[in-house]
């Protein structure tokens, strides 16, 4: 038989490796590199700062002091404190709020429905430092404010709304919970769109009333939903920063400091990286903690 | 009696729905109407609900005190820029990872998404001195863009996405002597349009209205976005009432028109790659 | 020149969950140039990964692949002289007509006048004319798999490759494609390897068939031969329907006995390997066709009788399947209409016994006759 040996002997392994996997590897490139530059050696650099006292001169090592010095730190506690009482209030808030808009919307007609999604989104494209500068104006402690104006009518005098330690922390989750339910109610009517309605006719036939349609089949069809947001939420209101800064400086009194302010604070007040560094490793393990959570319960039910 | 309790029911969710909505919406409209009054005239004038003086003062003053005009410049060559880095290289990526075969493809996928889970915190640092000390890129383009030039999140979506388009078509590329660029090129991307576009909305929003790292990064007036622009309005002007909500209205109008305009791309995209029914 | 040969190829797929699966194992044949060749099994049995590596978008583990006279092993898909008709026909969506059919002739860097004239060609013989300028949604099922054949024309290739191609097509428009196959490989002359998992477009299309099992080749043969003399237990199962029917028999000079049952074999079946079974345990397998009701015989030379009852009857009009229990296993006859039968008749059912076949039970391999 005369068969000529096509490129065989030409092809080393290596080649024939770049020839069936190069362009894969080209094309994940550009992200890979940028990852190691800007996530990977960053991660990896804090991780030593926390371990440092950082001076672009003189940085010296001095092993667990940061973190010795954070956790003496009343105004660390005070920041931890603030940031769980801020994501306890808004999180689970905002889900009800967010859950019981999108049953109500679902309720409507299409026309209708897309009216409502529109106007309950529109917040959510709006940057955080223009709601931030608004809310400044909103929460006006004279009686220009609109909420001081309001309770006017009442007869109420104006409240130092962000300037005083009772009401600051409180004013910041009112002004989360007016506005951040774009996305989630599109998430939830969209997870209430793919039930099947049989299931609402078979529960019809059984004679189940509202309360046990609602509670048997609406509500555990919605779970991966409901904790898909509970945990983004979660993060994200870990992370709280821009509203802190521009409304409240974290004050008075630190009332309003959250650790994502914190930190900003201690790095680029103080110039203090190492215990900054620390600060954001407390973080980042709370925040991996919520996530390894996430995965445990939603790994079944998201999607990688 | 069923269809009554139905009707009782709709009537009270449309009340409660209606009232939510106003609520809602009220900060945003406080803010434009806030910015076509004009309260310097008299010291008396507080912003009404409904005007009684229109006025565009409040714009020309914000304009002529600030750099607004270079800040709007910055956010949009700058929200541009990111948007066409992420949306190709996000998409060539996330078809590599969707239906190229290579080896270490989930290993490298898995690290590069578990990163997602480190806040940008930890990062920040880092990174402040990286491009400030040692790039030496400190206030300028270069360094707003490029730690954001392709995020993993975009990534995964494209991920996602890609995965639900036919291998076949591929292979059939493939044998129509289609260079592997090529398919990514003339095939993959024409039908993925739908999912770019959604990626190119989202990450020209997100990219408008991204505050910190230009922020930090940032120093001379000329290199601010309009969102870094605003907040130092904001701290140097906080008794020009009008022109501060003009400010605000500037800054936000943008995405707002956008999002009326391609609604049905933010109503539908961001269900992209979330959850599963 | 267009001949296709398998050398020992192997292909292996390595999953970290999984571990390791073989696909196909140590597969050889040659198929011959302007052969129709129709590569048959149940899913997973490696003959769409046989047809892929043809093709050159899977790589064989080992073994090499000779296409024409040359091996391929290393060769792009591009330049191993292929085109491919895809199951779900891998249209470009955005594409017209004409562009799809164009798309690799492009990419080729062909002459302008020769694409055209290339797609015209096809054109005309698919009598696609008429919807050059419209894109593949706003055409039918067939017309689709017409531009995916189309497709393949204009790269005149040496090998066609068709992967189950009809298999997205209603009943009625497949029998029409099968018969327009069929036709075009007259007119183009050229070699076509084709994968289905429908044993009756295998033999109906096929000039010679390949029936796979688990990676491994079962039988190459002609459509009469593979009917006729199936190599194997899982050939003879495959092949036909209804399927064949096996019986636990056992073999004692020219008899056998099945269940009590003793029928003397014709002289024509008696070979030297089935004495080697003598007084053993075999397989007997007899076709459906080839068992009749006792009231309703036709051509049977030498006559085997066995009395049982009838368990289930379908009636499919032309002809009726009648179902009874030999041993433990599951017999069916597919009878004449007017065979008298129903449900829980003592029945004396007529094998044509110059038909029957035996397997060994162990190795489950045919014992020649």
């Amino acid at each position: 038989m005369r068969t000529t040996v096509a490129s065989r002997s030409s092809s080393s392994a290596f080649m024939r490796f770049c020839r069936d996997y190069g362009w894969a590897y080209l094309f994940i490139l550009a992200p890979v590199l940028l990852f190691l530059v800007f996530t990977l050696y960053p991660v990896i650099s804090a991780l030593i700062m926390s371990f440092q006292h950082y001076n672009p001169m003189n940085t010296t090592w001095i092993g667990l002091n940061n973190y010795k010095t954070l956790f003496q730190d009343d105004v660390f506690w005070k920041s931890m404190r603030n940031t769980v009482i801020f994501t306890i209030g808004t999180v689970p808030v905002n889900i009800v709020i967010t859950f019981v808009l999108s049953y109500f919307i679902f309720q409507m007609k299409n026309s209708w429905q897309t009216l409502f999604k529109a106007t309950l989104y529109l917040p959510t494209v709006a940057s955080g430092v223009t709601l931030s500068i608004v809310w400044i104006a909103i929460y006006d402690p004279t009686s220009t404010g609109l909420i001081n104006r309001f309770l006017g009518l009442f007869g109420i005098d104006p409240v130092i709304w962000l300037g005083q330690s009772s009401t600051a922390l409180f004013s910041l989750m009112l002004m989360n919970w007016l506005g951040s339910h774009g996305a989630g109610i599109i998430l939830y009517l969209a997870a209430m769109g793919g039930i099947p309605k049989s299931l609402y006719e078979a529960a019809d036939i059984d004679h189940a009333s509202g309360w046990t349609k609602f509670a048997r089949i609406t509500w555990p069809l919605l779970k991966p939903t409901t904790l898909y947001l509970l945990v983004t939420g979660v993060i994200t209101s870990f992370q709280v920063f821009i509203s802190v800064y521009l409304m409240t400086h974290g004050g008075p009194n630190f009332a309003t400091t959250t650790i994502a302010y914190l930190i900003y604070d201690t790095a680029f007040k103080f110039y203090d990286f190492g215990l900054a560094s620390a600060q954001s490793f407390v973080l980042a393990i709370m925040i991996i903690i919520v996530s390894v959570i996430q995965f445990k319960f939603l790994s079944s039910d998201v999607e990688y | 009696m069923h269809s009554k309790s139905k009707i009782i029911m709709v009537t009270v969710a449309s009340v409660i729905l209606g009232l939510w909505a106003i609520v809602t919406i009220i900060p945003l409209y406080w803010m434009i109407i806030g910015s076509v009054q004009d309260t310097t005239l008299s010291a008396t004038y507080k912003p009404q609900m409904i005007p009684s003086i229109w006025s565009v003062a409040p714009f020309e003053r914000f304009f002529s005190k600030t750099s607004a005009w270079r800040w709007l410049f910055n956010s949009v060559f700058i929200s541009a820029v990111l948007t066409a880095t992420n949306v190709f290289f996000g998409s060539l990526a996330g078809y590599a990872f969707a239906k190229l075969k290579f080896p270490g493809s989930k290993t490298v996928f898995w690290v590069l998404l578990s990163t997602m889970m480190i806040p940008a915190q930890v990062t920040l640092i880092p990174l402040y001195v990286l491009i400030i000390n040692v790039f030496n890129l400190g206030d300028t383009y270069t360094a707003i863009i490029l730690p954001g030039a392709v995020s993993v999140g975009n990534i995964f979506l494209m991920k996602q996405y890609m995965s639900s388009l036919p291998t076949s078509l591929i292979h059939a590329a493939r044998i129509d002597a289609c260079s592997e660029f090529g398919i990514f090129w003339k095939v993959i991307l024409p039908l993925a349009k739908p999912g770019l576009a959604v990626l190119a909305i989202f990450t020209f929003v997100t990219s408008w209205n991204d505050f910190f790292w230009p922020f930090l990064i940032t120093s001379s007036d000329e290199m601010r976005t309009i969102q870094v622009g605003l907040a130092s309005f904001v701290f140097a002007e906080s008794t020009d009432y009008g022109a501060i909500m003009a400010g605000a209205t500037v800054g936000a109008l943008p995405m707002m028109i956008l999002f009326f305009s391609l609604q049905r791309y933010f109503l539908q995209g961001i269900t992209i790659g979330a959850v599963k029914g | 020149m267009a001949r296709v040969e398998f050398r020992n190829v192997r292909k292996e797929f390595h999953d970290q969950q999984k571990g390791t699966f073989t696909a196909v194992e140590g597969s050889d044949f040659v198929i011959n140039d302007k052969e129709f060749v129709v590569f048959v099994g149940p899913s997973g049995c490696g003959k769409t990964t046989s047809l892929r590596m043809i093709a050159g978008l899977e790589h064989q583990s080992s073994g090499d692949i000779i296409i024409g006279d040359r091996v391929v092993n290393n060769l792009h898909p591009k330049d191993r002289d292929i085109a491919m008709v895809f199951q779900d026909y891998a249209l470009y969506p955005h594409m017209t007509i004409r562009e799809n059919l164009s798309f690799g002739l492009r990419n080729l860097k062909k002459p302008k006048a020769y694409i055209e004239q290339k797609v015209q060609e096809a054109a005309s013989i698919l009598d696609l004319e008429s919807m050059l300028e419209r894109k593949p949604r706003e055409l039918s099922g067939g017309q689709r798999q017409r531009v995916a054949v189309g497709r393949a024309i204009v790269r005149d290739p040496q090998v066609f490759l068709f992967d189950e191609p009809l298999s997205n097509l209603d009943a009625k428009l497949r029998i029409q494609m099968r018969v327009e196959l069929a036709e075009l490989h007259k007119r183009l002359g050229a070699t076509i390897v084709y994968v289905t998992h429908d044993q009756v477009e295998a033999m109906t299309l096929g000039e010679r068939i390949v029936v796979m099992n688990k990676g491994a080749i079962q039988q190459i043969a002609s459509p009469t031969e593979l009917y006729a003399k199936p190599r194997n237990m899982f050939v003879a199962g495959f092949i036909g329907s209804p399927a064949m029917n096996f019986m636990d028999a056992e073999l004692d000079g020219n008899r056998v006995l099945v269940n009590g049952t003793v029928l003397e074999l014709p002289e024509s079946m008696l070979s030297s390997s089935l004495a080697d079974y003598d007084k053993k345990k075999v397989i007997l397998g007899i076709r459906p066709e080839d068992i009749y009701g006792e009231d309703f015989v036709q051509n049977v030379k030498v006559e085997g009788k066995m009395t049982t009852s009838v368990q289930v009857v379908e009636h499919l009009g032309s002809e009726n399947l009648v179902y009874f229990q030999v041993g433990e296993r599951s017999v069916t006859a597919k009878v004449h209409p007017e065979t008298k039968a129903y449900v829980g008749l003592e029945k004396t059912f007529i094998l044509d016994l110059g038909k029957v076949h035996f397997f060994d039970p162990e190795t489950e391999m045919r014992i020649s006759d």
